[in-house]
This record gives C-alpha cells, sequence and structure tokens, in this order.
C-alpha cells in the first residue's frame, strides 16, 4: 500500500509548518493553504504549492469548506491534513472530504460527532465500564433536574457545555442558590458561543490533574497507547506547560489509565491518533473527562519520550497501512516539558500581535522548538496567540527542568511581548520543580506572589 | 488506442494553451489534463533594463487601469458553457453589472460581474485555468 502523491495541509502556522515537515520526508508533496494576511507565512514557502484561498477572516479561508475543498480539488491533492482548531474536530468537514473522494487524515465523521457531545461521550464510556466523574446521566434538560442530581452528587459542582470542551463553555457552583443563578447564563453562553445550549452536570474536584493519553488506532482495529501526559499547569483552562511522564504516574497507574483510553478508543470505534483526557484527583482516583478527536498541540511531549514521529502514523494509518508499532514495545524514556510560547502580556494574558523584529531560538541537546515565526515576520491578529513551542527532553525530570529554564534563558524575541517570564515564574517555582501541582496551581501561585526585597 | 495516439495527443496540447482534453475513440475514453502548479517560490531571471520613457508609459497605464480579481478559489471559464463564445472579448465595452466570466468551485457556478462601465483591455488567465483567491483575471479601462 502506497502513502499518499500529495497532501493539502488545511491549517496555518506551526501545525503547518510541522505537518509540512512530516510530508517532506515521506517523501509526499504538499500544498500550502493560506488566508491573504498570511502571505508571507513560512508554511507558503515550505510547501511544495501554496494557494491563496481567502480573507483573513476564518469562516472565509481556514474554517471554510467549499473553499478548501475547492482548493484540494484544483491541485490534485489526494488527502488534506486538518492540524488541531480550525475544521479537525468538523464532522462535516470529514463527510465533506469522503463525498468527494479525499482522504480525511483523522478519525471518522461519526468518531468526531461523538467526541464533541461531551455529555453523549460520558454515557458511553460509563456504558464500556470507563469510570467517570459522578454527574448527570447525559445532558440536563432543565434547572430542576441539574438541582437533584447537584444534590445528589454533592457539592461543589460544575456545568458544562455538551458542545464545548478545551476548556470553554463551564461553570463551577459552589451551592444550591450559586447553581440557581448560573443555569440559565451556563445555557445562554453554551448557546452562543456553540449554537447548542445543552449542559450537563458534573462533580467538581478542585484539586485534580489533568491527565491525559496519546493513542493511535489503525483501520485494522488496533489501539495502542503512548503513555501519558500532564497538563496540569493551565490558566482558565488554557492549557500552557505539559509534561511526560506525569509525576504521579507509576508503572501500575500508567497500565490502569492506558487500558481505559484503549477502551476508550474502541468504544469510539476510534482510527487515527487521537487523546483521552481524564481528571484524576488527589487520591489517585481516574476519571474520564472527554476525547479529542484530533492531533493535539502538545503531541511533540510524546513524540519525544516514545521516539514515535506522531504525525507520520496519522498519515500512514490514513493511507491505510497497519500500525507497526506493538503496545508491548512502546516504553517511555526520560522526560519531557513543553513551554507554549504564546503572544500575551505576561501578567495579564492579553495578545500581543505584531512585528518580531528580532528572534534568536534556543538549541543544544534534547531542545525543540516547533514554531512558523522568524526575523522580521508579522503575527497578524486574526488568529490565536500561540507564536512557539518551547519542547525539552532530558534523562530524568531534573534534567529536563534544567533544561527548559536554560532554554527559556535563549530564547530571544524582540518586538512582541510573550509569555516567557511567566513560564520562569514557573520553572522556578519549588512546588513545581517537587512535582507537586493540580490544575490549582497557577491561580495560586499568582495569589501567593512575594514583593521583591527592597535591600 | 496506441501509444503513438496518445503522444500525438499529449502533442497536440504542448502546442496549444488547451488545458483539458477528452477523446473518445472506439469505446476507449482518454482525458489528459494539465496540471498548473501553483508555486510560492519566485524564480528570479535576469531581466533586461527597459528604457525609461517605456516604464512610465507602463506605469501611467496600470494606474489607469482597473484589474478585475478572482473573489474563491476555483476553476476560471470564459465562456457560459464550452460551445458558447466568450463572455467577453478585448475591446468589449461592458457595463457595471455585466458578468465577465465564470468561476467554478464544488460544481457550482460563480458568476463575476465587472464593478465599472468601461472597456475590457484583456483576460490575464487563461480558459480552464485554476485560480487562486485574489488571482488577477481581467484588466479593465474604466469610462
Amino acid at each position: 500500500m502506497k502513502l499518499f502523491k500529495k497532501i493539502l495541509v488545511a491549517n496555518r502556522g506551526e501545525i503547518a509548518v510541522r505537518i509540512i515537515r512530516a510530508c517532506k520526508e515521506l517523501g509526499i508533496r504538499t500544498v500550502a493553504i493560506y488566508s491573504d494576511v498570511d502571505k508571507d507565512s513560512l508554511h507558503t514557502k515550505l510547501a511544495d504549492e501554496s494557494i491563496c484561498i481567502g480573507p483573513a477572516n476564518s469562516s472565509q479561508s481556514y474554517n471554510n469548506i467549499p473553499t478548501i475543498l475547492t482548493a484540494a480539488e484544483i491541485t490534485d491533492s489526494e488527502a488534506i491534513h486538518p492540524g488541531y482548531g480550525f475544521l479537525s474536530e468538523n464532522p462535516h468537514f470529514a463527510e465533506a472530504c469522503l463525498t468527494s473522494g479525499i482522504t480525511f487524515i483523522g478519525p471518522s465523521a461519526e468518531s468526531i460527532r461523538l467526541g464533541g457531545d461531551k455529555a453523549k461521550a460520558r454515557q458511553v464510556m460509563k456504558r464500556r465500564g470507563v469510570p467517570v466523574l459522578p454527574g448527570s446521566d447525559g445532558p440536563v434538560i432543565s434547572e430542576d433536574a441539574a438541582l437533584k442530581t447537584a444534590r445528589k452528587i454533592g457539592f461543589p459542582v460544575i456545568l458544562k457545555a455538551s458542545a464545548g470542551g478545551g476548556g470553554r463553555g463551564m461553570r463551577t457552583a459552589k451551592s444550591e442558590e450559586e447553581l440557581d443563578r448560573l443555569y440559565f447564563m451556563a445555557q445562554r453562553e453554551a448557546l452562543t458561543a456553540f449554537g447548542n445550549g445543552e449542559l450537563y452536570l458534573e462533580k467538581f474536584i478542585p484539586d485534580m490533574r489533568h491527565i491525559e493519553v496519546q493513542i493511535l488506532a489503525d483501520s485494522k482495529g488496533n489501539v495502542l497507547h503512548l503513555g501519558e501526559r500532564d497538563c496540569s499547569i493551565q490558566r482558565r483552562h488554557q492549557k500552557l506547560i505539559e509534561e511526560s511522564p506525569s509525576t504521579v504516574s507509576t508503572e501500575k497507574f500508567r497500565k490502569k489509565i492506558g487500558e481505559y483510553a484503549v477502551k476508550a478508543a474502541k468504544a469510539f470505534k476510534y482510527r487515527n491518533a487521537g487523546t483521552v483526557e481524564f481528571i484524576v484527583d488527589p487520591e489517585g482516583n481516574i476519571f474520564f473527562m472527554e476525547m479529542n478527536t484530533r492531533l493535539q498541540v502538545e503531541h511533540p511531549v510524546t513524540e519525544f519520550v516514545s521516539g514515535v514521529d506522531i504525525v507520520k502514523e496519522q498519515i500512514k494509518i490514513a493511507a491505510g497501512l497497519p500500525l507497526e508499532l506493538k503496545q508491548t514495545k512502546i516504553k517511555l524514556s526520560g522526560h519531557s516539558i513543553e513551554c507554549r510560547i504564546n503572544a500575551e502580556d505576561p501578567e495579564r494574558f492579553i495578545p500581543c500581535p505584531g512585528k518580531i523584529v528580532f528572534l534568536s531560538l534556543p538549541g543544544g541537546p534534547g531542545v525543540r522548538v516547533d514554531t512558523a515565526v522568524y526575523s522580521g515576520c508579522v503575527i497578524p491578529s486574526h488568529y490565536d496567540s500561540l507564536v512557539a513551542k518551547l519542547i525539552v527532553h532530558g534523562k530524568d525530570r531534573p534534567e529536563a527542568v534544567a533544561r527548559m529554564k536554560r532554554a527559556l534563558d535563549e530564547f530571544v524575541i524582540e518586538g512582541i511581548k510573550t509569555i516567557i517570564p511567566f513560564h520562569k515564574k514557573v520553572l522556578n517555582d519549588p512546588d513545581f520543580i517537587k512535582g507537586d501541582f493540580n490544575t490549582g496551581f497557577v491561580e495560586k501561585m499568582n495569589a501567593t506572589e512575594v514583593a521583591p526585597v527592597r535591600l | 488506442m496506441e501509444l503513438e495516439d496518445l503522444k500525438s495527443l499529449i502533442a497536440l496540447l504542448k502546442d496549444t494553451d488547451i488545458t483539458e482534453l477528452l477523446v473518445e475513440k472506439e469505446g476507449t475514453k482518454v482525458k489528459i489534463r494539465r496540471e498548473k502548479i501553483f508555486s510560492s517560490v519566485e524564480i528570479s531571471h535576469k531581466v533586461p533594463a527597459i528604457p525609461e520613457n517605456l516604464m512610465k508609459e507602463a506605469e501611467e497605464e496600470a494606474q489607469r487601469l482597473i484589474t478585475v480579481t478572482s473573489p474563491i478559489v476555483g476553476t476560471f471559464y470564459r465562456c457560459p458553457t464550452p460551445e458558447a463564445p466568450p463572455f467577453v472579448e478585448s475591446g468589449l465595452r461592458i457595463k457595471k453589472g455585466q458578468v465577465l466570466c465564470i468561476i467554478e468551485a464544488m460544481k457550482l457556478m460563480n458568476e463575476i460581474e465587472s464593478e465599472v462601465d468601461g472597456i475590457v483591455v484583456k483576460a490575464l488567465v487563461e480558459n480552464g485555468q485554476p485560480v487562486e483567491y485574489g488571482e488577477p483575471l481581467f484588466l479593465i479601462e474604466p469610462l
């Protein structure tokens, strides 16, 4: 079975560069698409062909299904890699590719649809024996139903949008009065943000860890996992730092969470790369949270510790090849940490697009930078603020931490503000260094800031 | 169809601006399509120096003329149907709202209309050519 002759990359920025790199190494021709403001982007220069598809507005370019399919058609592209974000989790897009005879590099539309219905996914997991947090059985159909469930499972609770995910559309309630007040607001927010006001309810664990498992599944029904990633360093549910292995993980823990992830993937009839997200409480109990039916931003962390090129595996699976990897042969080696370098103010996290007048990237052993920026390039204001991913690998966690600190010191970006100072703060925090943290870490760190002592 | 037949068909394509050819002969159907490569890398060649007065004339002309660009990605067609004559030809006087061409995308025919009254100076792309967003299609002299 041959791989594809030509792949269209339906994305931009660092992930488009990532995909193009994998294709080049596999001898596959690439087509880059871009909006008019991305005319000078790195991904358009690295691809074999590039085609302008529309104005800056995503709805007319990167999120526009007919436009992207037309681009694939006129360039004779056999397959489309959707990256992350944009159309990567849009079941209509996956279906439209199928109808057009173009291979969508990812799971089936059915799997995507289930992944996008968080309330239903929870139900499916429960039925399959994957533990879920105590909560509603499917969506809450009324405010009364929400209150009833909350009384049964106990406060605090969290109201989540069924069509949400990625940390958006969530509201916590510590009491019946709060839940009463929040219910209709959460419903309205969900309707506005996701076009679907459906909500479900879960027990809220304030000192939980967010631990996810990378899975790969081929078209022959083989499913395996590449270990866990700890993504607990988040601000307002947005991941900022990820690492593998997790500091709470043991061989036994990894085996258990890995088994749950594989079970979840099979329940989804999953194919290609995906990530199963779990919540782990301080006692080490594991609960299914949601399934991400796409390649994740933080995939390089797993690539470093497992030695597997996940994007290449995605392409091979989509071409119909069976997985060559075997679960028994997969071993995590060393420790990897990723810091997301966003073009945001390091104190207030407000986006700061602009022109990068000077850029100097870190290097040396065990350092990887995934980025699409170059000296003199302009960060447009229309898209997300991720400018670069800095990933390090060390033989153990202390070496990885030292290496990340060293790399952050070498990283120079002038002309825009970035959150590098924030990352340096975290990497020097005693609790982080100890490996003792949960999803409340960032808030705690900011709250316990000690004013510098004047000597 | 023999290899020699195919070779002559390909040669036919080479010397014309035909981009797609469909031939049926004795139960055999052959489609030959010229692939357009969308290149982002500009290959610079040595350009001979243009005399200053010609440069100035070209600049003045460029300022006077309006370029109609493609609002979408798709395939450019000069005629409403393959057998019909083109929508517009060079030298034709046109009115605002007049259809200049069709851009086909996902089997939908999008009619591209002129924004001004004027004269068609020239078409900048060939019939059947794939075009990208913003691709220059026509030069129009506004009146």
